[in-house]
């Protein structure tokens, strides 16, 4: 295994995610590094194995770059002029984080399906709102982690 | 990792699902891992991070609990 190029794969998927909202498929990777799409997707692969993103079960489609989601969730983050999904609550907020700028999250409260918007500016926590415009301090919103670390990638889904 | 109004809906969601209740922390506090957690993830010199690493990074949050341990 080529462990440059390994790593040049990874970086290139996220900042595809990051440039454009979703994943490149495995031939366009592989059209880029000018390597056969097989080989490309040995590279997911192990990619995948190391939990550097992880891939749809049984598939070479990236479901989740973190913090990124190739699928639309509860978490939309609206930065840089695009429309990203984020894959939890944490996630939500990493995606202002990597792309180093301000953002507007919607997000919807687990079980009171309360929708929630948060904006980022300045590297803070601004301002969040409940609906009807009701400011709520966020120190009163909360994540819940279901699974100790020791156990996230058990079911990254369910994590 | 899901977002809540208050404690009562955790309460609530854990219950429904017959799950035990994990860790909770603040929006705000969440913000502060999200920026150790995520900050370079987009540089080429990211490579993952060794258990030593994800455990500092929980450290320098404050999360030093248990629940934080482990071979993830």
């Amino acid at each position: 295994m080529n462990e440059s190029l390994l790593w040049q794969v990874r970086h290139f998927v996220y900042n595809h995610f990051a440039d454009t909202t979703y994943s490149p498929n495995v031939e366009d990777t592989a059209a880029h590094f000018n390597i056969s799409p097989a080989e490309a997707g040995e590279l997911y692969k192990e990619l995948n194995n190391r939990h550097a993103f992880f891939l749809e079960p049984e598939t070479l489609t990236v479901r989740m770059a973190w913090p990124f989601s190739a699928i639309p969730t509860n978490f939309k983050v609206h930065a840089n002029d695009k429309t990203y999904y984020a894959n939890c609550a944490w996630d939500m907020l990493g995606i202002p984080t990597i792309l180093h700028g301000d953002a507007v999250i919607e997000a919807i409260c687990t079980e009171s399906n309360d929708s929630v918007r948060l904006e980022i500016r300045d590297a803070k926590i601004a301002q969040a709102a409940l609906p009807g415009g009701e400011d709520a301090a966020s120190s009163t919103l909360l994540v819940h982690f279901p699974l100790p670390f020791a156990r996230w990638y058990d079911d990254l889904t369910f994590t | 990792m899901l977002l809540f109004r208050s404690e009562e809906w955790i309460d609530k969601w854990c219950k429904r699902n017959n799950l035990a209740r994990g860790e909770v922390i603040t929006i705000n506090h969440v913000w502060e891992l999200s920026k150790l957690w995520y900050q370079d993830r987009l540089s080429l010199d990211y490579h993952g991070r060794s258990i030593e690493q994800v455990q500092e990074i929980f450290r320098q949050a404050g999360l030093t609990s248990e629940f934080w341990h482990g071979a993830g």
